[in-house]
């Protein structure tokens, strides 16, 4: 049973089109806090935060909006999904083409907000911030581009916790989940599986 | 071993799933040498884990559609059929591409065909617009490999004596019914309460240790998971590993056969293969088998042209990737809500890990009026919602309004639809109708990486198909209204799973209406021969696994006999 790809290969081409025809492209390029550690697929811990960058700032903030904390139950930054999304924008089988669509979709962003409100989204109160949001899910674009926020969220949520996301298990257990086993461990995950392209290993011979 | 010199090898196998495994077998500890051409690779248990990112959510069993795709035809309501590629629609119908194929994935409910299911057009007659045969073969023909699949691959299961039972050459299963979830208790009450009979579900799941495999550990997530224990029945765990351990039987993962060589006389020589590196390599053998799946193995035959095959192989009369079969049917559910249960019985209904091995089979045949009397229905297999989270989490992100749902409105759904209350679905399976309107082709326009064009498949269904799945899904609603369940519904449609195919190379005893002759040959080659569920004229109301690995058993046991 497959699920449905986060987003199609005809709907990308229609986005990237629609973005680099009206949206400016510029500062929306990565800084160090996106190299991965890659034995740990470790990412900011909720303290440093601060010390974002853009786009890493607005995201966050974005994320935080779409899934707050309360009192019973973890937010965005409690279950680290910044650092879920990073690990996962940088996992090898990821298409370029939906991280660029995640980055430009930040300065799509800041520039509405600061068409509206003469602010960046991290400046903004949440009405504001909520106002510009189902702002831009009245596009196509904005529709996909906030949807694939929610999948990447709601996999940051749920997953093992070794893909950085659903930090010491607080998704499985607001959710009360009750996990399989055996799960993986850092060398386990679904990008360092090589599944017999260890030919020597694999190969048997008559 | 019994290599004839002008050969690489006895038998080379393409593909490495249900219906090439009992072949590879059956060959290795029979000392005939077989190589085996798998296009994906090859995990074995410890590459296994429960994660849902690997199974479920990146493509890791199956290839990535930009690399390797379908083109598929959907009638439109006008009439006309229009065509997309699933790398642009996102409709993956790749299943598992790995060595064992599929059947590592598969949750392992188990059926076996019925008498009638052999000779459905003495039996009930034709259907106006459907292409219905009977098969060259009979029940008791294939009983026996029925048989040796329950020893073999391992099926745990229970006979229970029931209306339309089939015939047994033995008395039970070798392996007791797996553990079975509490809630086979409330469907065994409410079925009886409605006069019905509900049936344990054979399951190919290992309810004890087997050889070098372990009995299942039962943690809740099977279908769609690789199995860690190697109770599953996959090819891979029941009959790849010893096939490998007799020393005749080399496995050649990542390599992917784009085309049957065959010579002046019609016969093949050599299978042209891609290997890891992506260059071409040739090798030969006495006798070939096929069994890369029903889609792709019509693709590849049609692919494969020759002197005298010149539009394919086994395809001067136009039978090739004709009367496609999917499983017809659908799925309901019902909610049970903890808080109308008292602690123990809602502690009961979270249990993770056991099965709900349940299923109905009193409406296999039909005697009704809207059928026009005797008629072919199916059957209802009960299963809990697949535990996934992720997968269950996604179905909260629109509202009501095709919103996104996000923020606190999102979280209170979340919280709700994980702690609140249990999903029992039930799925409905009956014959898929065999059309003109079901067809393998090759595309024109698109091919994969390698260079080969994909194929393009005509996804037409029959109206009956719905009727009959309708019908069934009624008689499943009231089981679960009888339960005391909530919210229940159901949806039947005419689109097909794209994890229970078949045909395409159905067999036959005329070259004209056929592929295959009765012993899975192909018609006009005499070293060629196709053992996955390709063969099948009709597929019965029942996954197909169990009949692909018994039918395999067959052939080889005919193989055998010739090298």
């Amino acid at each position: 049973m497959k699920n449905t790809p986060l987003i199609n290969r005809r709907q990308f081409i229609q986005l990237l089109t629609a973005l680099s025809a009206g949206w400016p492209l510029a500062g929306c390029s990565t800084n160090e806090s996106t190299t991965a550690s890659a034995e740990t697929l470790g990412r900011p811990a909720s303290d440093t935060y601060k010390q974002l960058e853009e786009p890493w700032l607005s995201l966050a903030e974005v994320q935080q909006h779409l899934f707050p904390a309360d009192s019973e139950s973890p937010g965005a930054r409690d279950i680290n999904a910044l650092g879920f999304l990073q690990n996962m924008l940088e996992a090898p089988d990821t298409d370029t083409d939906e991280k660029d669509f995640i980055l430009k979709g930040v300065v799509w962003l800041n520039d509405l907000s600061n068409t509206t409100h003469q602010q960046n989204f991290i400046q903004l109160d949440t009405e504001k911030k909520e106002s510009i949001l189902r702002k831009i899910e009245s596009s196509n674009a904005g529709s996909r581009w906030l949807s694939l926020m929610m999948t990447y969220l709601i996999e940051a949520l749920l997953s093992d916790p070794v893909y950085g996301g659903n930090k010491n298990q607080k998704g499985w257990q607001w959710l009360e989940h009750i996990p399989g086993f055996p799960t993986p461990n850092t060398d386990q995950v679904y990008f360092k599986l090589s599944g017999g392209l260890d030919k020597s290993r694999r190969r048997t011979k008559a | 071993m019994s290599s004839v010199s002008n050969y690489n090898y006895d038998v080379i196998v393409v593909g490495s799933g249900a219906g090439a495994g009992p072949v590879i077998s059956e060959m290795a500890k029979a000392g005939k040498s077989v190589l085996v051409l798998e296009k994906g690779p090859w995990f074995t248990e410890e590459d296994f884990f429960k994660d849902e990112m690997a199974c479920c959510r990146r493509s890791i069993y199956t290839p990535k559609l930009e690399d390797e795709q379908h083109v598929l035809e959907e009638q439109l309501s006008n009439g006309n059929w229009e065509s997309e590629a699933t790398s642009e629609s996102g409709w993956d119908f790749w299943n598992g591409n790995v060595v064992g194929g599929a059947s590592n994935f598969m949750s392992g409910f188990f059926y076996r065909l019925k008498p009638k299911d052999f000779h459905l057009l003495s039996e009930f007659g034709p259907i106006k617009g459907a292409n219905v045969v009977d098969w060259p073969i009979s029940y008791e023909d294939m009983e026996p490999y029925f048989t040796k699949a329950e020893t073999e691959v391992g099926i745990s299961g229970k006979v229970t004596s029931h209306k339309f039972q089939e015939p047994r050459s033995t008395k039970d299963f070798p392996y007791p019914p797996t553990i079975e979830h509490p809630v086979v208790n409330r469907i065994d009450k409410a079925c009886e309460e409605l006069n019905l009979q509900s049936l344990p579900t054979p399951r190919a799941i290992l309810s004890q240790p087997k050889n070098n495999r372990n009995s299942c550990e039962y943690s809740g997530y099977c279908g769609s998971y690789g199995c860690r224990s190697g109770a599953k029945g996959s090819s891979r765990a029941a009959l790849l590993d010893d096939a490998v351990k007799t020393g005749n039987c080399e496995i050649r993962p990542l390599s992917k056969v784009y085309k049957l060589k065959s010579d002046n006389k019609g016969q093949v020589t050599q299978a042209l293969y891609y290997d890891a590196n992506g260059d071409s390599q040739s090798v030969s053998a006495k006798v070939f088998v096929v069994a890369c799946h029903a889609i792709e193995t019509s693709r590849l035959l049609l692919t494969s042209t020759g002197p005298k095959h010149p539009n394919g192989l086994g395809n001067n009369y136009s039978q090739l990737g004709k009367n496609l079969l999917f499983s017809a049917g659908g799925s309901g559910t019902g909610e049970f809500h903890y808080k109308q249960m008292d602690k123990l019985a809602a502690s009961a209904m979270k249990t993770r890990g056991p099965f709900v091995n349940r299923g109905l089979q009193d409406w296999y045949f039909l005697d009704e009026k809207s059928f026009g009397g005797k008629a072919k229905g199916g059957i209802i297999d009960f299963l809990l919602r697949h535990p996934n989270p992720i997968s269950k989490a996604m179905s909260t992100r629109w509202n009501e309004d095709d919103n996104l749902n996000w923020g606190h409105d999102l979280k209170r759904d979340l919280k709700a639809v994980f702690t609140e209350s249990q999903d029992l679905r039930f799925e409905v399976f009956n014959d898929w109708l065999p059309t003109d309107n079901c067809f393998v082709s090759l595309d024109n326009n698109i091919q994969d990486k390698w260079g080969s064009a994909v194929a393009k498949v005509r996804l037409g269904y029959h109206e009956h198909d719905l009727k009959v799945g309708e019908f069934l899904a009624a008689k499943a609603e009231m089981v679960l209204k009888q339960m005391g369940a909530t919210n229940i519904r159901s949806s039947v449609s005419g689109s097909p799973p794209a994890n229970l195919v078949a045909g395409g190379c159905r067999f036959g005893d005329d070259i004209k209406t056929s592929v295959l002759d009765a012993d899975c040959k192909v018609h006009d080659v005499e070293n060629l021969y196709v053992t996955d569920g390709s063969f099948m004229p009709t597929g019965g109301s029942v996954p197909y696994t169990w009949t692909i690995y018994a039918n395999s058993f067959r052939v080889a046991d005919i193989i055998k006999g010739r090298v």
